[in-house]
């Protein structure tokens, strides 16, 4: 048997390598959707890396207002508990802390401060809502329409102040930098360890002949103490110079200009707490872990939560693509059924006289679907051999294809969200916090040039994202032995039809 | 005592086709016994039956009544494929050989379905047929070197009954007569029951025995 089957393939070379083409092929497709399937599913993991979700302290309105009923059910006046009303914040001890205690959930993190100073004989640009300039994040954990008058204290008592002072703990964090409504036209950005160093408007520096690494003097607008920094850049402003009286620094740098109540022997609060997840499955974990480890945030009406909004938006279209490759691959597996099925049939029925003349000679059926069987076995297993070969060369085309396809989806969302870095790409060459710096005189935000904000995450940060788009070898398992099961069945269908007639039937075509 | 010879019987066999609406007997009970040792003809006009009866013997078709039985044992009790593999083989006017093959390779794969090593050479020089001519693919062979193989075949099976359907059809008359001696020989010989249905009048001629075929009687 075994013999016959060897020389049936050795002899007929043309019909061996037509069927060793249409296994190879076939294999292939297959190979294909599983690549392309295993891609989806490495786009899901790498989504879920990039866009890990953020998570967020803000005032926990539900339990401020418990509170309040509680205390007026008590016979509180209410409108004194409103004058007394504070603000609930984030002490930024509390923040380095939470972020240092847990660097494997976490990519990076972030916070602000906004104060006032005194130009201290400066110049400041006139501009059409001068001193309303980069107050925004006054109040950052305030859900719109809330306000909290017990929050009086410093900031917004300095009301002779004529400088704004923004600050982040790095420079991609900053709003403007975030909203493309500022851009780095001289000098460099500051990070966690530029202490003393300032950026300035254009106009600001124009006013007042400043240029980069000459320092100016400000003052404190609370204690009038005078604060010597270093021009680290010159940024250009919107287009309506609303924040031209704009200074921006990091948060340590900053808390200079704070009351001494507010500085609090350097344990002030900080606004816009947020934490960036490495992979957004976690984040209710971490968010369980605060809970149970700083459980003062709670007592002070602060409430930890998980915005994964980056990372659902474009988890949809990863899983409709998902979707997309299965319904492929459903398809794949049943042309490729079906065509294999078709070339055996005809195979085998052009084979009948051979069959006949065999069964004429006293052969078992078993015998010779044996040896069908065995030809058929090894011509497929030398396509899909050859496949597992291509198909490898394939994956790796396809896959990035698809892959590219996804990230740049991923930096279009990104791109929205500017300076978030869990909507930007680990050690991509093009990374977005270079974006809207498209001035020809700016200076150079490429990945290499942008140094670390050397906080707790960094490391993590650069870790390099490696994305496995082969087929698994579970995959090629799969395409040998569905392969092989296939070519039984659809070689045993046309030759027990044909052997259920008489040699002699067989031999007169008349089967 | 003397050994009793082998012997193929044919009891009461009849076989018709169904065609349309009109069912046509080929075979109306036909009763006949061949013994081993002998070269058999059966002649007949065309559509007499021959090829039928030949098929029914050597097992390639179903009986529809009657018996065929070698040495008492009856075709219904076995099957036709254990039947053609222990006690008959064919030797076909269009040869039947398979066509990928060399002419030692075709002879070899007869001996091979009863797990049999036998050498080819062996059998194809019996026949006449060259060590080189049996490395040759079949059809590089001529029509009276392929019917020689497909004989050499036969011979191989080691089945004692050697049946043949018109063997000598596409073959000149010396080629013929060479066909016939090795037939005989077989029967002669080999102590195999040979049965050769055929038009030749001179194959007729050198049988032990002619059977004519006619209006489903065999007389």
């Amino acid at each position: 048997m075994l013999k016959r089957s060897w020389l049936s393939i050795k002899r007929k070379l043309g019909r061996t390598i037509i069927l060793s083409l249409v296994f190879f092929m076939m294999a292939n497709l297959v190979l294909a959707a599983f690549i392309v399937k295993s891609a989806v599913s490495a786009q899901m993991s790498y989504a879920k890396s990039t866009l890990g979700g953020t998570v967020t302290i803000q005032a926990d309105m539900d339990a401020i207002r418990e509170t309040q009923q509680a205390e007026m059910q008590e016979g509180g006046d209410p409108r004194e508990m409103f004058k007394t009303m504070n603000r609930p914040s984030v002490d930024v001890k509390t923040a380095n802390e939470i972020a240092s205690s847990y660097t494997d959930y976490l990519k990076d993190y972030s916070y602000s401060l906004t104060t006032s100073a005194n130009s201290n004989g400066l110049e400041t640009v006139e501009t059409k809502s001068a001193g309303d300039s980069g107050r925004g994040n006054m109040g950052g954990m305030t859900p719109p329409g809330m306000d909290f008058p017990g929050n009086t204290s410093s900031s917004d008592t300095a009301l002779d102040a004529d400088l704004t002072i923004s600050a982040v703990n790095a420079y991609a964090y900053l709003d403007g930098v975030q909203t493309e409504t500022i851009t780095l036209k001289d000098g460099t950005y500051f990070d966690e360890d530029s202490t003393d160093s300032v950026l300035v408007s254009y106009e600001f520096a124009e006013l007042n002949s400043l240029q980069v690494g000459d320092t100016i003097k400000l003052k404190n607008a609370y204690t009038e103490k005078s604060v010597t920094l270093t021009i680290l850049g010159i940024y250009d402003t919107s287009a309506d110079r609303a924040n031209a009286n704009t200074l921006y620094m990091n948060t340590a740098t900053a808390a200079q200009f704070l009351s001494s109540d507010d500085y609090n022997e350097g344990n002030y609060d900080v606004d816009d707490v947020s934490f960036y997840m490495q992979n957004s499955d976690r984040a209710d974990e971490f968010v369980e872990k605060i809970n149970s480890e700083f459980s003062e945030l709670a007592e002070n009406h602060l409430k930890v939560a998980v915005d994964t909004s980056e990372y659902d938006s474009l988890a949809g279209s990863i899983e409709s693509v998902g979707s997309f490759a299965n319904l492929i691959l459903i398809i794949v597996i049943i042309a490729t059924v079906i065509i294999i099925t078709l070339i055996v049939t005809i195979n085998v029925k052009d084979r009948r006289y051979e069959i006949g003349v065999l069964m004429s000679l006293g052969a078992s059926k078993k015998n010779i679907i044996g040896q069908i069987a065995t030809e058929l076995l090894i011509i497929g297993t030398l396509g899909f051999a050859l496949a597992s070969v291509t198909g490898t060369l394939f994956a790796d085309t396809l896959g990035r294809a698809i892959l590219n396809n996804q990230v740049a989806s991923s930096a279009q969302q990104s791109e929205q969200n500017f300076g978030h870095p869990g909507a930007t790409v680990p050690d991509q060459p093009n990374n977005q916090r270079t974006k809207g710096n498209s001035r020809a005189d700016a200076p150079d935000f490429s990945a290499d040039n942008l140094p670390n904000m050397k906080s707790v995450m960094t490391a993590n940060r650069a870790q390099a994202v490696e994305l496995d788009i082969n087929a698994e070898p579970l995959d090629y398992l799969l395409l040998f032995v569905t392969g092989y099961l296939v070519i039984l069945l659809a070689l045993l269908l046309p030759a027990t039809s044909i052997m259920r007639y008489q040699p002699k039937e067989i031999l007169a075509g008349k089967e | 005592m003397k050994d009793q010879k082998n012997t193929l019987t044919i009891e009461h066999l009849s076989y018709s086709y169904q065609n349309g609406d009109q069912t046509q007997q080929v075979l109306d009970d036909v009763n006949a016994t061949f013994e081993a040792g002998k070269v058999y003809a059966i002649v007949g006009e065309s559509g007499s039956g021959k090829t039928t009866l030949l098929s029914l013997i050597s097992a390639l078709d179903k009986l529809q009544s009657g018996d065929i039985r070698y040495n008492h044992k009856s075709l219904k009790k076995i099957s036709g494929q254990e039947f053609r593999l222990k006690y008959v083989n064919i030797v076909f006017q269009q040869y039947n050989l398979i066509k990928y093959m060399t002419a030692a390779e075709n002879v070899e794969v007869a001996s091979a379905f009863d797990n049999r090593k036998a050498d080819p050479n062996k059998y194809l020089k019996k026949v006449g047929i060259t060590e080189a001519e049996g490395k040759r693919l079949v059809g590089k062979l001529s029509g009276g070197q392929q019917q020689r193989v497909a004989i050499a075949r036969a011979l191989a099976s080691n089945s004692p009954i050697i049946m043949a359907d018109e063997p000598t059809g596409n073959l000149d008359e010396e080629t013929e007569a060479k066909i016939i001696d090795i037939f005989r020989a077989l029967a002669h010989e080999d102590d195999k029951i040979v049965i050769i249905v055929t038009h030749s009048r001179r194959v007729a001629d050198r049988a032990d025995k002619v059977l004519t075929l006619r209006r489903g009687q065999l007389k």
